[in-house]
């Protein structure tokens, strides 16, 4: 290779390699070395623990509640999105009137931040005079004024909904791409052997979208995982931890009670846990390859 | 098994008129081939008859009935796709029985039906493979085994062997002759390859610009094609067409190709004083000696196939190269001075709008 063209491919590969070692490569180690101690996050002074954090973590009993909801929120903000995405992405292909504007406006609140999306459906929960709340007392014609997210029960399927409405409008766009790539013969070939609707959905369709399942699905479990700022936003992990999850926890114990020995030890968890889908994701990626090409 | 009818059929899109008032008859268990270049609207002939476009006008009769508004599902027509169109994420069995799944038949009777068209089509050990672990070939079976399951009225093949190679094509040509030949059914095949139209074809309707050229057997279109564009679609090579002038000497008519005149026999004299086309197929065309010819020529291009040679010549006086049938013990060489000499018996005649004088 001539030595201007090395010298340039180094040059070029530095920039970005070196912005990847700093912000990604170095904290990632750096939450693995303070895992295993009990700095707190100011004093330059901290101990070793060696495995201490880590065996904290089992008699947590927040952490118990924090993996509980994040099983509820990852498995519901992958489900929802992907399911309503789909059922959206099937009803505008067939060509209903209106098609574009209700893509356009069906995609509209992924271009939100988390944070303007917490905020509209904080006023849309609001006990009072919240949206929700009252469309249930005008057809149900009682006063009701439940709290959605200062209650236990309804918090974190609150932040759900809200998080699923967000989210289906990029489920949608994905679906609806994959639907496009469909090669029009195979819907023929539905036409010709008398398909019924369903048949056509159930046999072709849904297993042909494949790829495009596995692209959302993907998305979902990054975008569920990194789900931080909209329950941060709504409820704050509250009330009572009743919709704390494994990030939120983790981000409580480091910064609000400056444990960020055992703060790391959890980061280290939720590490190993998105290892490990991403390790399932990869081989099924590889799965759908061979089929679909 | 059923016949077709076509009456008057033709299709728009928008101000685009593709299909022109087409009238065709398909007998009962008759291969029928409907051939023509890309675009003439062959493709969309075949769509129109399996339900998958609907017509602008006129009617479509299958086994008498009329079934121009009748979804594809129900005009007992089965079509192979130029694509295969097989769902790959299904096995090779559940792509064969794919219709009847639809149909909701009992699962052991699927089973059964998709061991006996595996058989005929010899694709039983490829079963429980996927569409992306076959070959062409084996996936063209596939698709055709999926047609035949449910036995139906007509088959419809738009450009089934577009996509194998040289090899597999004349294998897969011979596969459809056999399978046609077995179950006597009605078959309509879309082609461009007019080759695959000699050999598949009981008759051919030949196909431009949205309107039937020409039909008729194989050997008809070959020897007695009603215009220029029929003339040069059938036959590979295609025919050689020259331009020439009729001209009354005397008793007799005399046609001019550059500064050769021939005599005519008396056939021809409706054409006195016409600039024509005159088309004369490769094997019509001999190599004489230079002097000995109607036409000197030098041999441009040798293209040596072992049980024949074609060469292409460039005559005096003429811009287009003429092409040659020569047996292979004939020794031409690029660059050699030849004479050729036309069997004027063989000449097909063609007046300046291409159609046929005589």
């Amino acid at each position: 290779m001539e030595r201007s063209a090395l010298y340039w491919r180094v040059v070029l590969l530095a920039a970005p390699v070196t912005v990847f070692a700093v912000l990604v490569i170095w904290p990632l180690f750096s939450s693995f070395f303070y895992s295993f101690t009990n700095w707190n996050g100011f004093n330059p002074e901290y101990d070793f623990v060696g495995l201490e954090n880590f065996a904290k973590i089992g008699s947590d009993r927040l952490f118990i509640g924090a993996i509980i909801n994040t099983t509820i929120w990852m498995v519901a903000a992958i489900l929802l999105p992907t399911l309503l995405g789909l059922a959206l992405a099937l009803l505008l292909d067939s060509k209903v009137p209106g098609g574009p504007i209700f893509k356009t406006l069906f995609y509209l609140p992924i271009c939100l931040s988390a944070v303007v999306v917490g905020q509209i459906w904080i006023w849309i929960y609001q006990a009072d005079w919240g949206l929700l709340n009252t469309v249930i007392r005008a057809v149900s014609g009682s006063s009701f004024n439940y709290a959605w997210l200062a209650k236990p029960d309804t918090s974190l399927g609150s932040v759900i909904v809200a998080w699923s409405w967000q989210q289906t409008g990029l489920s949608m766009v994905i679906f609806l791409a994959g639907l496009t790539s469909i090669p029009n013969d195979l819907l023929e070939v539905c036409e010709i052997e008398g398909a019924s609707t369903w048949q056509r959905i159930r046999i072709v369709l849904i297993p042909l979208l494949t790829p495009a399942t596995v692209v959302v699905v993907a998305l979902s479990v990054i975008n569920s995982l990194k789900g931080f700022d909209i329950l941060y936003i709504m409820t704050g992990g509250g009330p009572f931890h009743s919709s704390d999850t494994l990030a939120m926890h983790m981000y409580n114990e480091s910064f609000k009670k400056y444990l960020m020995g055992y703060g790391s030890a959890i980061s280290v968890v939720l590490f190993l846990i998105a290892l490990t889908i991403i390790r399932i994701y990869f081989r099924n990626l590889k799965k759908v390859d061979e089929i679909y090409g | 098994m059923a016949d077709l009818h076509l009456d008057n059929v033709s299709k728009s899109f928008g101000t685009l008129e593709v299909i022109r008032n087409v009238c065709l008859d398909v007998a009962h268990g008759e291969f029928i081939v409907f051939v023509g270049p890309s675009g003439c609207g062959k493709s969309t002939l075949l769509r129109l008859i399996t339900g998958l476009e609907s017509v602008t006008g006129g009617r479509i009769f299958i086994g008498g009935v009329d079934v121009t508004q009748v979804r594809p599902s129900d005009r007992r027509v089965a079509m192979v796709f130029q694509s295969y169109a097989l769902f790959p994420h299904l096995t090779v069995a559940e792509n064969i029985g794919f219709g009847l799944r639809l149909a909701k038949r009992p699962a052991a009777v699927i089973r059964q039906r998709v061991d006996a068209v595996a058989r005929t089509l010899r694709i039983k050990d490829l079963l429980d493979r996927k569409p992306g672990q076959l070959s062409g070939g084996q996936r063209q079976r596939v698709a055709i085994g999926r047609s035949i399951i449910r036995s139906p009225e007509v088959f419809l093949f738009d450009e089934p062997l577009s996509n194998l190679d040289a090899a597999l094509r004349v294998l897969m040509r011979l596969e459809i002759t056999r399978l046609h030949n077995r179950l006597q059914a009605t078959m309509i095949f879309v082609t461009h390859d007019q080759t695959e139209a000699m050999t598949l074809a009981d008759r051919i309707y030949v196909f431009n610009q949205g309107r039937i050229e020409q039909s008729g057997t194989p050997m008809d279109l070959y020897n007695s094609p009603s215009n220029r564009f029929v003339a040069g679609f059938i036959g590979s090579p295609a025919m050689n067409f020259l331009p020439g002038k009729v001209e009354q000497t005397g008793d007799h008519m005399m046609l001019k190709i550059g500064s050769t005149r021939l005599r005519l026999d008396q056939s021809f004299t409706s054409v006195s004083h016409r600039e024509i086309s005159v088309g004369i197929r490769p094997e019509h065309l001999r190599v004489v000696e230079s002097s000995a010819g109607h036409v000197r020529a030098e041999v441009e291009i040798i293209e040596e196939l072992g049980a024949e040679v074609i060469a292409y010549l460039q005559i005096e006086g003429i811009s287009d190269p003429i092409t040659i049938r020569l047996p292979p013990q004939r020794h031409v060489v690029p660059g050699q001075q030849v004479g050729v000499r036309f069997a004027s018996e063989h000449f097909h005649l063609f007046g300046s709008n291409g159609t046929r004088l005589c």
